[in-house]
Order: C-alpha cells, then structure tokens, then sequence
C-alpha cells in the first residue's frame, strides 16, 4: 500500500533538492533531527521530537530530480521533482513495506504462528 | 504501537495480491459468501478460492464460520480499520511535512531576492 502526495512550489528544482538533501534544511520541515549522507547508499537518520526514529539509506539519487530513500523496517519514500511552468512539481510516495513478497511471506507465516 | 503496526503489516499481506483483494471485495458486497459461491463467479476452482479465502481468514480479514460441510465467510472490520488508519497517519504526516518544506522554501527564497521588493503574501 502507497501513500501519495504531491505539491507545487514556485521555487525551482535545484533549490528544492537542497532542502531534501541537506540536514540542516531538512530539519525545517521533515524531521527534528537529520543525519544524512546524500549519495547512493549513503546512510540517513531522522528522529522526531515524539521520541520516533527511522534509519534510512539511500537508494537512488539523481540531483535535482529524484530521491529514493529505503527505511529500516523495509518502507520506501520516493520523492521527485519535475520542472513546471510554476516552479517544481514535487511528488511523494511512501510505501509501505508489506507488498513485497518476502513480507507477504513473513506475515503469512507469523500470522499461522500465532493462530495456531 | 508494534503490535498494531504488526497488524496492519498482516492485513497489506494479505491485500498485496489482486485475486485475495477481489475476493475480500466480493464477500464484503455479498455480506457473506462460500467459496462455491464465489468460484461460481470466476475463473477459478473452488480449491483455489478456499485456500485464498483460509488465507485471508488467517490475515483477519475475514471470518469463517463452519455449519457441517460448508464454511461461510463475512468480513471482520478491525484489520481493515487497522490499514485506513495507516494511511490516515502516513498521510497527514505528508501533508503536514508538504506544508513546512513549503514555508521553509519561502522564506529562503525570500532572504536572497532581498534586492527586489517582498512579494505579495501568498496564504
């Protein structure tokens, strides 16, 4: 199961990728606190103020364009940017991890577990 | 919070497949249905839909009730509810962060066109 956002910005996509990319930026609007290494396979932390916190590593990369992020507990966030006659287009799916057919798999097989 | 994210992880489990989503989507219309019922429908044997039916009967989605030879099935609410409010969260959490990356991109914008006048305050 996906969920899907998306919105358009005035500013232009270059702009918006450092807000995605860089920690500090991140900060301002997508966690309380960020650790990332904005390259494939580089390593993320975002915790929030409730207590919360994801590990992430980065699974695809293309400036300006797109950003793939695979959490830990095997969910996704995909965001990408796409020049409009506004500004940038920016486009979120967060996945959740139970699609897969390993986890379908897992969950099957914990869910007979339990019932039986 | 993990024994409802486990919950909700069972029930995409079991959704993650169209035939098991179509068949879930028949029985909640019919209120309750048999798996000869439903096979009569499709193309499909009556085996294939009793062994996807007994697995969304294990996910929660559904509920067997057996009388003699025949087993009956109508949806359970609770996992389904369970996944609504995975999205509601998800969502709302998107759309809140959506909201900030917004206003932290304007008033970035803002601090380096300080050459030219502010612009006209957008709500």
């Amino acid at each position: 199961m996906e969920v899907e956002r998306e919105i358009v910005v005035p500013e232009s996509p270059d702009e918006v990728w450092e807000a995605l990319t860089e920690p500090e930026r991140l900060e301002e609007w997508f966690a309380t606190e960020v650790e990332l290494d904005a390259r494939p396979g580089g390593e993320g932390v975002f915790r929030w103020g409730d207590g919360d916190e994801r590990a992430a590593i980065v699974r695809e990369l293309e400036e300006a364009e797109r950003l793939v992020l695979d959490w830990d507990d095997g969910g996704s966030v995909a965001i990408e940017l796409e020049r409009v006659v506004d500004g940038t287009r920016v486009h979120v799916v967060e996945s959740s991890p139970q699609f897969a057919p390993a986890f379908e798999l897992r969950a099957m097989a914990w869910t007979a577990l339990a019932t039986a | 919070m993990d024994g409802a994210r486990d919950g909700v992880d069972r029930v995409f489990a079991a959704l993650g497949d169209a035939g098991r989503r179509s068949l879930v989507e028949a029985v909640a219309t019919r209120g309750s249905a048999t798996a000869t019922e439903l096979a009569a429908e499709r193309p499909v044997t009556r085996q294939a839909v009793a062994k996807q039916l007994s697995a969304l009967e294990e996910a929660g989605l559904l509920r067997a009730t057996r009388r003699g030879r025949e087993t009956r099935y109508e949806v359970t609410p609770a996992p389904l509810e369970d996944a609504v409010q995975w999205m509601v969260s998800v969502g709302s959490a998107w759309d809140e962060r959506l909201a900030a990356l917004r206003r932290s991109l304007g008033g970035y914008g803002k601090s380096r066109v300080s050459d030219q006048p502010p612009p006209a305050s957008r709500s």
